[in-house]
């Protein structure tokens, strides 16, 4: 039981890092109606510019968390303002593709620039521990729940209560009746590239959080945030954190129980256990726990 | 405009749409001769280094003639090509290495096993509309990437296996001799792998300008029309999902059996988008773009490679000086030629082949009418 | 004696949007029905249920005692054909390979005949090629047939759409808005190519959605008149525009 709950808890601060992520899909899927494959390569920029601001300049870890935070948010409007929206009008498969090759391209200037070796984020946390009725919890899990809580509470607030809040739903029911309404449609969308690049600079701290785990491969891990979505709705935020939070435990879960229970699913199945939840989840409920199915509009 | 049909006298009749033929202008026999020459004579004047590097090449056009039809034609984008080359390369293993099948049937089988995965995963890849499709298939890399280091017995692990079908058809590829002529192993199997890009190239060509090619291109152009003038689209889908697998397996027994050895990690996202870059930088949805996309994307990395040494502030490996290593400098070529070539050029090098073509007709004063429209001759 | 299509009262809902309301028709080979109302009555939505795409919450659509409802492609292999509001042409395809496509319910190569080429689908693509030349001169699109969709002026793509429909060989043609945007030569010569089609094909039944008064008056032989999704009057065009609802609906203005 013990150990189940440790899994349980390990399990929710993954998902709330996967939350994050997913979050940021979904904003910007119901911007644009696009999925944003870069959102990892943000994670992981969001994670070395943290990095740059505690171990090369010494700067406070809060101090560098609010920089990274900033940059990917600037990141992300920058890459709206100069490449996407170039591709106004142009079909969604093409749009995607893009968002593809802007991965393609940050995941290699990372290493370009940083190096291909792990680092230490230098948060303050480490693998430091406490002990909680029988639980052993990680510092940093507690922290992550704490930030992921915060980022997601103030994500709410600005979408259920802030007339962008309410613009960019506007926006994402339909397009041309929100500009008929006088919302600009540009500002939504830049808005919701900064959001994205901000939700993404804090899954990337908090991915990257413990021993040497600055590393390139964080974008990769970004990706099982994919399943989260998945099973959320794509375009569901609020989807989107349950998911996450389902995907976490599932993983964690798996990697506890399965290399004993079902060794014959071979080695390391956690890491590809979130893929076969959402193929499960597509083929049972294809639009996911909160998402909405598709309207044709003839 | 203003002029009623129905007031005016039949128009002269003029002959029925002629079914398009393939080589219809005098431009694209010549070309087509000019290829044949450069086929049969390129291994004899081209170095080793060189004729593999093309071979390569035309193993990645055989995969992206079927990424082509599924992404370019039927605007269906799949990340999951680089499994399927992986269930080539492992069948090629299985039906040619292990069970000691001739060439013909290895190939077959290969691809034959690629469609059939592909028709077995594509119904619920593709049950949705738009883009679960490339969630779904970045998931299927994954889930094949783990079965492939997990499947020992044929897999090899993560250490890898050797892959050596025979490779006799007539003549044995791997030590050709031919009366009294022999060749060299990157010279034989340049013959054979390009005799094959030519078999699929015909082959995605006759599609393209019949019944199952147009029902491609109207899912892709607006799938509701498409579905309501008749075309079937959940089968249509699954059909060209089935071909683009059965022709990235097919690549990938050809890779698997000219590397002659492959690991499981060969087979991931980075293939899956270089893929997705070839047919990008070839031309979405023309018929001989994956050759051209091919051949630039497959020899770009390695003629990077050769001339690292004297590209400022390229370095040869991860340890050495330089700015960007040639590994990361690729990649990054591959997401920028994604990138520059949607937004500028989405019709790829064919495209910009054309354009060229044409201004070089236009200042030699040939008469207007020049090949335009040549992917469907 | 039956209706080749009736329809009978369809109510379709969106959420909590009633876009029809209990409409019911009837129409027969041969003629030509024009449903007509202001913006907002359901029009477009009446050729949606009827082609497949909404599925109705009550009510029947049959085309010859056959059901049309909630399977798309089902209506297209009974026999109905439809343009759209909007245009649903392959932008990207030629005028040719567009009206191939209304051939494809009659064409059986498949992905393997295809790619073969040789035999099954070159033979089909030679037949079908010349039964659709007769449709490009009877819509004068002749000259146009390589162009690609995309090129071509709006309201040639109108006639292209046109010809797509009628490339299935359809019992029954749903035309959405045929004339919208059009200027009034071209909304002319539009009147005289849906003429020259119903001469050549005299036993197609044809429902039009229009907002051009004068174009339906002068081509329908029954009018139908909505107003929020409720059907308020059917009759011959003279009818219909002595209807006081209708005149009320439309603010006297224009019918």
């Amino acid at each position: 039981m013990t150990d189940f709950l440790q899994f349980v808890f390990a399990g929710s601060a993954l998902g709330a890092r996967y939350a994050l992520v997913a979050l940021g899909f979904v904003v910007i899927y119901r911007a644009t109606g696009v999925i944003n494959f870069a959102q990892g390569g943000l994670v992981a920029l969001g994670a070395y510019i943290a990095y740059h601001f505690t171990d090369r300049i010494g700067a406070p870890f809060v101090i560098a968390v609010l920089a990274a935070v900033a940059a990917c948010a600037i990141v992300g409007v920058l890459i709206q303002r100069v490449v996407l929206a170039r591709m106004v009008g142009q079909p969604a498969f093409a749009v995607i593709m893009i968002t593809i090759g802007l991965l393609f391209v940050i995941e290699q200037l990372i290493p370009t620039l940083w190096g291909y070796n792990s680092h230490n984020l230098g948060d303050p946390w480490g693998i430091k521990t406490v002990d909680l009725a029988g639980l052993t919890l990680a510092e940093r899990d507690l922290w992550t729940l704490a930030i992921a809580a915060m980022a997601l509470g103030g994500f709410f607030a600005f979408f259920r209560l802030s007339r962008y809040g309410l613009a960019m739903r506007a926006v994402a029911i339909d397009q041309e009746a929100a500009l008929a309404q006088g919302i600009s449609v540009g500002a939504v969308v830049a808005v919701s590239w900064a959001i994205s690049g901000m939700v993404a600079a804090l899954a990337g701290v908090t991915l990257s959080t413990g021993a040497t785990a600055v590393s390139p491969t964080i974008s990769f891990i970004a990706l099982a945030a994919f399943p989260a979505m998945i099973l959320g709705g794509l375009d569901s935020p609020g989807g989107a954190v349950i998911g996450g939070l389902l995907i976490g435990i599932t993983q964690t879960l798996t990697a506890g129980y399965q290399p004993e229970h079902a060794a014959w699913l071979g080695d390391n199945f956690h890491v590809v256990m979130p893929y076969v939840v959402m193929i499960v989840i597509l083929m049972v409920r294809p639009y996911g726990l909160f998402g909405v199915p598709e309207v044709d509009r003839a | 405009m203003s002029t009623p049909a129905v007031t005016d006298p039949p128009a002269p009749a003029r002959s029925a749409p002629l079914p398009p033929r393939l080589l219809r202008t005098r431009t694209s026999r010549v070309w087509a001769l000019v290829l044949v020459g450069a086929y049969v004579l390129a291994p004899l004047t081209v170095s080793d280094f060189w004729l593999s590097v093309l071979a390569y090449a035309g193993i990645a056009a055989i995969g992206a003639f079927g990424l082509n039809l599924l992404t370019g034609y039927a605007g269906q984008v799949s990340l999951g090509h680089a499994a399927f080359i992986g269930v080539g390369a492992y069948a090629a293993g299985w039906l040619g290495a292990d069970e000691g099948l001739p060439l013909p049937l290895w190939l077959l089988g290969a691809a034959l096993i690629g469609g059939v995965l592909g028709a077995v995963v594509g119904p619920f890849a593709l049950r949705l509309r738009g883009q679960y499709l490339v969630v779904v298939t970045l998931g299927l890399v994954f889930l094949a990437e783990h079965v492939f280091r997990n499947w020992r017995g044929l897999t090899g692990g993560n250490s890898g296996r050797a892959i050596d079908p025979p490779a006799s058809f007539g003549v044995d590829f791997n030590d050709f001799s031919l009366g009294g002529f022999a060749a060299s192993r990157a010279q034989s199997w340049f013959w054979l792998i390009w005799a094959l890009v030519a078999v699929v190239a015909l082959i995605a060509a006759n599609l393209a300008r019949s019944r199952a090619g147009r029902a491609l291109q109207a899912i892709r152009d607006r799938d509701l029309a498409a579905e309501l003038t008749g075309v079937d689209i959940a089968r249509t889908k699954v059909a060209v999902f089935a071909l683009s697998s059965a022709l990235a397996a097919l690549a990938g027994a050809l890779l698997g059996a000219y590397q002659e050895f492959v690991s499981p990690s060969e087979w991931n996202l980075v293939l899956s988008i270089q893929y997705i870059a070839i047919i990008i930088v070839g031309g979405l949805g023309s018929v001989y773009g994956p050759v051209l996309g091919a051949v630039f994307v497959g020899s770009m990395p390695r003629v990077i490679e050769e001339y690292s040494s004297s590209i400022p502030g390229v370095s040869s490996g991860a340890g050495d000086d330089g700015v960007i290593t040639v590994f990361a400098l690729n990649q990054v070529l591959f997401g920028v030629l994604i990138i520059g070539f949607l937004i500028a050029e989405p019709r790829g090098l064919t495209a910009l082949a054309r354009r060229v073509a044409a201004r070089v007709n236009r200042s030699s004063a040939t008469p207007a009418r020049t090949t335009d429209n040549e992917e469907e001759t | 004696m039956t209706a080749l299509l009736d329809v009978s009262d369809v109510t379709l809902r969106f959420g909590g949007v009633t876009a029809l309301d209990g409409v019911s028709f009837t129409t027969d080979t041969g003629e030509l029905l024009a449903v007509i109302g202001p913006n907002g009555a359901g029009k477009t939505s009446v050729f949606n249920c009827i082609s497949g795409v909404y599925v109705p919450q009550a009510g029947t659509i049959t085309l010859e005692g056959a059901s049309l409802l909630g399977s798309r492609r089902r209506s297209a292999d009974l026999g109905v054909a439809r343009t759209f509001q909007n245009l649903g042409l392959f932008p990207t395809l030629t005028v040719t390979e567009n009206l191939l496509l209304g051939r494809h319910r009659h064409m059986r190569a498949g992905f393997l005949a295809g790619a073969a080429w040789f035999g099954r689908s070159r033979d089909e693509e030679r037949r079908h090629r010349e039964s659709i030349s007769e449709l490009l001169q009877l819509l004068r699109l002749d000259e146009y047939r390589d162009a690609h969709v995309a090129m071509l002026p709006y309201g040639i793509q109108k006639r292209v759409e046109l010809g797509r429909a009628l490339a299935m060989e359809p019992r029954l043609l749903l035309l959405d808005e045929p004339v919208a945007g059009m200027n009034a030569g071209e909304t002319e010569a539009m009147a005289s190519y849906i003429g020259a089609v119903r001469t050549a094909r005299p036993d197609l039944a044809v429902v039009l959605v229009e907002h051009d008064m004068p174009f339906v008056m002068g081509l329908a032989d029954r009018v139908v008149a909505l107003d929020f999704g409720t059907p308020i009057a059917t009759g011959t065009p003279a009818e219909i525009q002595r209807d006081e609802r209708v005149i009320a609906a439309y603010l006297g203005t224009a019918a």
